[in-house]
């Protein structure tokens, strides 16, 4: 292939190794050395022979053999590798790609290097192309691409076909301008990932005929003024519809044929950025942490909920979090940038909570020194969170649902009601229906709150998210107390975590975690860390070694106290694990005994 | 492929994730441990010699993730293998059932080529959790089982000493 082929200078930018390939043993290199060739191989670039990289590598001679059938027996097509590193051969510990490409019977090997970055986004994009696989996406973007891709290729030279099929794998949509900022070429792929017709940009000022704003044209443009070294790439949105709709990053390059023009690679950053919320999305939810089906389906419901302005009552036991599901509310409400204020109602007597919520002048009782505005007028635009609404006294509900039904307070000690614009959230952890059949709440209001609910699960039935809130309470732990050798839960804390009953629910694990990193030495949290209450020896107390009983029933006797857990039952008797399982096949329990 | 002459061996490093393989891998190459955790992203290959006997064997390691993302892995990158080490996490009793997985779906793609069986993590004998009835198993046909510490290099010579030297023989 022609250096002054304008195509094959393309794939130089790439920073790939790309061979077209002949047979097993013939290759012919089709871009020059990436800058990440190993200098071990080529102390001089230009007398480089790329193919000794590839009979180098151990992995290469591997998955040659594999890509070998693959070529065989496709036409079309690809096989990836997945990464690698190899580091006697690259000298670092680099990640590496290598891709077999079948494209109208011609083959292609492509070596890609990945940048540190790269790597870690690489299991996100592999679960998004597993999803997009799932829902058979992938298949109809591809026919797409073929057929689309197979009527320009009939057109075109074989040696440009070869690079269009190449850089249409590299999935780079690329926009080439002149010195006059007028677009000459659009490839395909601008066509198959952004949907822009590329007849369309052909021919017009790139600042125009792209969908960009003009702040993001700008950025784009001013990485056009710098040297080729110092730039960077530029996210930007895609416009539809004067919206934004994707999500991409602008690289911009000169052309190596002119530098006066220039080359602007269009990276699809949307697949990411949606994955990475998605997958973020399945763990947390804004301060929630979680991903048992109960808390998937309350993230769903404070989706639907938070943006209807009606009031929403939060139940669920106490420390479950019902506070952070209000401030979630609040967030994805139209009220965002508006107050959030929240009040504890326990505990207060009526006179209190009404004037801290509704306010008071002065005068209106003994200690109202001065006019006080309440919760209510703080909250104005927002929303005013009421935790603990079923300890509300009964007077004062009678003016909290005035206020709801009428958009209206009255300070105490005032006559002239006062416009209010909030949002009620009251949270509980009692049931108010079984309050209003005993006369402690007044059904009129239940009513009014209860417009839409959400419920939030125990902990206890969701264990299976107790590994994960322990890491972030470990985390959060660790950075208060400034412990950060502290980096393990050993696991038999794990399992006595994954096993206590919780009342106290996310609560009282979070303050398992602040207690026990006060209390823990060295780099595990042991059972010795644990507050007595959950780590202490249990309850009951099994008879000591000294007792006439046999030690069989000993033995027995504690792993039924700790469910069958080996472990723990060694520690109840005081015995190393080790002894303890000599003495259970000396004895003859069976597993079965263990477990039972 | 590589210098014509040396004989070189591909040694798989089988178990579940965080056992110690890198760190093993690492321990056996440049002598070093570290405590820092990273997972092992696709596969890592780092290469040792080894004589046995005057013989000079190159071993080229072949390190793949953890258990967790095995079913990702594909099977040729067991094949060709001359050898494995099968790790387990001697504080962890549940990383045997993985390496029981391992072994049998190397038995299938490498056939019956010798391996050795590292019970790993010895230095943290307080935490220890498995003992050797509970592995014999795994054991009875391993060119040699012993615990290990990548940490302290327990092990770690021996175990790929005896390897080498058994695939000399096949
Ligand atoms: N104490 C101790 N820690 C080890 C030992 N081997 C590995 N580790 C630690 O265990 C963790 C996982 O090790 P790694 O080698 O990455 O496991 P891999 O997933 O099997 O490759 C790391 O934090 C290591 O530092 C060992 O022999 N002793
Ligand atoms: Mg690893």
């Amino acid at each position: 292939m022609g250096v002054e082929d304008p195509y094959s200078e393309i794939l130089n930018i790439f920073e790939a190794l790309i061979f077209q390939v002949e047979s097993a043993t013939q290759y012919h290199t089709m871009s020059v050395l990436p800058r990440w060739y190993p200098t071990s191989l080529s102390s001089d670039h230009s007398s480089a022979d790329p193919r000794e990289f590839v009979q180098k590598s151990f992995f290469l001679q591997s998955f040659l053999q594999e890509a070998e059938e693959f070529w065989q027996a496709h036409d079309q097509g690809k096989l990836q590798s997945g990464l690698w590193s190899e580091q006697a051969l690259m000298g670092d510990e680099s990640y590496l790609e290598a891709t077999a490409l079948v494209q109208k019977g011609q083959r292609f090997l492509i070596i890609q290097r990945y940048q540190p970055e790269m790597v870690t986004i690489q299991p996100v994009l592999q679960k998004a192309r597993e999803n997009h696989l799932a829902h058979g996406k992938e298949l109809e973007v591809r026919k797409d691409v073929e057929a689309h891709l197979g009527s320009q290729l009939a057109e075109s030279e074989q040696i440009r076909d070869d690079v269009m099929a190449v850089l249409e794998h590299l999935k780079l949509a690329t926009v080439m301008i002149d010195e006059n900022s007028v677009v000459t070429y659009a490839s395909p792929a601008v066509f198959h990932q952004f949907a822009i017709d590329t007849q369309s940009l052909v021919g017009g000022l790139w600042t125009q005929v792209l969908p960009l704003i003009e702040e993001q044209c700008s950025r784009v443009q001013e990485q056009m003024t710098l040297p080729e070294m110092g730039r960077t790439s530029v996210a930007v949105s895609l416009q539809k519809k004067q919206k934004p709709w994707l999500e991409i990053e602008v690289e911009v390059h000169d052309d190596p044929r002119d530098q006066r023009r220039t080359i602007l690679f269009l990276k699809d950053r949307t697949e990411i950025e949606d994955l990475r919320r998605q997958l973020i999305g399945h763990v947390h939810f804004e301060k929630l942490i979680g991903k048992s089906p109960g808390m998937q389906d309350l993230y769903q419901k404070i989706q639907e909920i938070a943006p209807v302005d009606v009031p929403v009552l939060i139940q669920g036991e106490t420390g479950t979090g019902k506070e952070l599901v209000a401030q979630a509310l609040h967030r994805l409400s139209a009220r965002k940038g508006k107050a959030f204020v929240a009040v504890n109602c326990a505990g207060l007597t009526d006179s209190i909570l009404g004037s801290q919520l509704f306010g008071h002048k002065r005068g209106a009782f003994t200690g109202a020194v001065s006019d006080h505005e309440g919760y209510f007028e703080a909250a104005e635009g927002g929303i005013l969170f009421l935790d603990e609404i079923g300890d509300m006294p009964l007077t004062t509900q009678t003016t909290l649902l005035r206020a709801l039904q009428e958009g209206e307070v009255i300070r105490l000690g005032e006559s002239r009601p006062r416009k209010v614009d909030v949002r009620v959230l009251a949270a509980t952890h009692q049931n108010l229906q079984n309050l209003v059949e005993k006369g402690k709440f007044r059904s009129d209001l239940l009513y009014r709150i209860r417009v839409a609910r959400l419920q939030l699960p125990p902990l206890r039935e969701r264990r299976e998210d107790i590994p994960l809130l322990s890491e972030a309470f470990l985390g959060q732990a660790r950075a208060v107390t400034r412990k950060f050798e502290v980096r393990e839960i050993s696991p038999e804390v794990m399992q006595i975590l994954l096993q206590y009953p919780w009342p106290g629910n996310v609560r009282e694990l979070k303050s398992t975690f602040d207690f026990a990193l006060i209390h823990c030495h060295g780099a595990h949290i042991q059972i010795s860390d644990l507050p007595p209450e959950i780590g202490g020896p249990p309850a009951v107390l099994v008879t000591p070694r000294s007792s006439p009983r046999g030690e069989r029933e000993e033995i027995l006797a504690a792993l039924e106290q700790v469910r069958g857990k080996r472990a723990q039952a060694a520690k109840l008797l005081g015995m190393s694990r080790s002894t303890f399982y000599r003495r259970l096949s000396d004895l003859g329990i069976s597993s079965e005994e263990c477990s039972r | 492929m590589k210098d014509q002459g040396v004989i070189q061996k591909k040694v798989c490093m089988l178990g579940g994730s965080s056992v110690g393989k890198t760190s093993l891998v690492k321990r056996f190459v440049t002598g070093q441990f570290s405590e820092n955790y990273h997972t092992t992203i696709g596969v890592k290959i780092d290469q040792k010699s080894q004589c046995v006997d005057d013989i000079e064997l190159l071993l080229v390691l072949w390190d793949v993730y953890g258990e967790d993302d095995f079913q990702k892995v594909r099977a040729s990158y067991l094949q060709g293998s001359a050898g494995y080490l099968l790790v387990v996490d001697g504080t962890r009793k549940e990383t045997l059932a993985v390496a029981r997985q391992l072994h049998t779906l190397a038995a299938q793609s490498m056939g019956p080529v010798p391996y050795a069986l590292l019970i790993n993590k010895h230095d943290l004998s307080e935490s220890w959790q498995v003992d050797s009835e509970m592995y014999e198993d795994l054991a009875s046909n391993a060119c040699l089982a012993l615990p290990s510490s990548a940490k302290t290099g327990e092990g770690v010579e021996l175990a790929f000493a005896e390897l080498a030297s058994q695939m000399l023989k096949v």
